[in-house]
């Protein structure tokens, strides 16, 4: 065999899953599918219908009548049920079919695909299973303590941002990728772990802005806890503690994604802020809306990174990377039959990077950076904008 | 179903590589749970676990059944993190990756 040392490194593309994740998906903040109205959201490569019934509750179904294939999304509520457009057939959120106005008898076959769900978190999750199995329910990411409580948080801000040319998996990546947070976001890891077990993948991080560059986590004087973990494929909650200048704020973040098609997404990720005491709620509100600026401009480098890469099935890596390849053997369990799995999918494993070394050069970069800007505000006093390119 | 498939040989070689190879079997001195573990650096560990070792660790068991399902114990088991320590003092574990695995 050739010498892989001397050999030039090819990317191997791969080909992409067939289907899409087991799991639950979020598809955003309950409340805005409360207004009696339905709603259209793409997902799984096709569309779904949301409405409310008349008890409140979410129902979620294909978005496409049996009948004949009418947009069940631009239909009407009618009671509880959902009314389509074309011929007016009414469907239940069991994903039966009701009621035909013009028609004796419902046929025994009028059964449509209807997703479970749970309002978690203020969210509306559903269960989806190419196998089509029932819902795992002992899964479901964590209720947050308080959470509803306005009393206690602020309101969510919650953002959109639709990625194509993209898999979602890209997304994933960031789980282990302790150097990407120093070049995209612009902020020193200080300490980074990883465990991985069962249905969730967690990151555990902490890290302080660079002083050579805005517009990233925070300045030098931001620090950063955080522990995020995925709960199944598409559900995150970030735990945050931004200690800016010794002031403590608590910030949770969910990050979640719906894959639309074989390679696009809708990136979903919204913030809510423990109101810190002795602060009004205005305050709590502007500090919300700071810290979620600041993620939704993270998630956006990243975009910006996903959207001009090649998908690469054999990363290669340095001893201080994380590790992306067991990380992604994690995500493999979502994608195969369940009698598939095998048990090194979902055995415990843990990762503890040394930032030690990673931070020395690092540290001795933006040195570097700094004494560049200084030298080019004396050499040209007017421009005061001179920054890293 | 297989999903996210290599086309060339080379890349399943790669993951053999980056997720088994210099796996050393390290025994915990206490509950005698095997797990394996890497370092490639003085300060960096990978510790990987089967369902066995597991369920063998009082520590990890005792401490799953407190946070119910809710946030991942990531706290390393003590006892373990000691026993590795031993592994690398006695010179069983290297330290140093082999071109990045």
């Amino acid at each position: 065999m050739a010498d892989p040392t001397t050999q030039t490194r090819t990317l191997d593309h791969g080909s992409q899953p067939e289907r899409f994740a087991r799991g639950w998906h979020c598809l955003g903040l309950a409340s805005q599918f409360k207004d009696g109205k339905p709603h259209a959201v793409e997902a799984f490569g096709g569309k779904l219908v949301v409405w409310e019934n008349s008890k409140g509750e979410l129902g979620v179904l294909d978005g496409y009548c049996r009948h004949m294939g009418g947009d069940l999304t631009q239909g009407t509520v009618k009671g509880d049920e959902i009314g389509c457009p074309f011929h007016d057939w009414r469907w239940g959120a069991d994903g039966r079919c009701k009621q035909i106005p013009y028609a004796r008898r419902v046929p025994l076959r009028a059964r449509t695909k209807a997703y479970e769900t749970v309002i978690r978190n203020d969210s509306l999750l559903i269960w989806h299973d190419p196998e089509g199995s029932k819902a795992d329910y002992d899964i479901l990411p964590p209720e947050l303590p308080d959470i509803g409580n306005r009393e206690v948080y602020t309101d969510w801000i919650w953002n959109t941002v639709p990625i194509k040319g993209s898999h979602c998996r890209e997304l994933i990546d960031n789980v282990v990728d302790m150097a990407h947070f120093y070049y995209v976001h612009f902020a020193f890891p200080t300490d980074f772990r990883n465990v991985f077990e069962d249905h969730m993948a967690t990151q555990y991080m902490a890290s302080k802005g660079r002083p050579d560059v805005a517009g990233g986590y925070g300045d030098a004087d931001m620090f950063l806890k955080s522990e995020a973990t995925y709960y199944g494929p598409a559900y995150m909650i970030n735990w945050l503690e931004v200690d800016y200048k010794g002031f403590v704020t608590e910030v949770i973040l969910i990050n979640c994604h719906i894959p639309t098609g074989p390679d696009s997404f809708l990136l979903q990720y919204g913030i809510t802020v423990k109101k810190p005491e002795g602060l009004d709620d205005k305050t709590a509100n502007f500090i919300g809306k700071k810290y979620a600026d600041m993620f939704g401009d993270g998630f956006l480098q990243d975009v910006h990174i996903w959207q001009n890469k090649v998908p690469v099935q054999n990363p290669l890596l340095c001893e201080e990377d994380g590790p992306v390849y067991q990380l992604r053997r994690w995500y493999e369990q979502f994608y195969v039959d369940v009698a598939d799995i095998e048990p090194e999918m979902r055995a415990r494993f843990e990762f503890e990077v040394d930032t030690t070394k990673a931070n020395e050069y690092w540290h001795e970069e933006v040195a570097e950076n700094l004494r560049r800007i200084e030298a080019e505000k004396a050499e040209n006093p007017e421009s005061s904008d001179a920054g890293v390119s | 179903m297989a999903s996210f498939v290599p086309t060339s040989q080379d890349t399943v070689e790669d993951q053999r590589l980056y997720t088994q190879a210099r796996l050393v079997e390290v025994e915990c001195l206490d509950c005698l749970a095997r797990v394996g573990v890497k370092k490639n650096s003085e300060h960096q560990t990978s510790v990987q676990w089967t369902a066995e070792a597991q369920a063998q660790c009082p520590d990890l068991v005792r401490r799953k059944a407190a946070a119910d399902g809710a946030r991942l114990v990531h706290a390393r088991c003590p006892r373990l993190a000691a026993s590795i320590e031993a592994a690398v003092a006695d010179g069983r574990i290297q330290i140093g990756a082999e071109d990045g695995y």
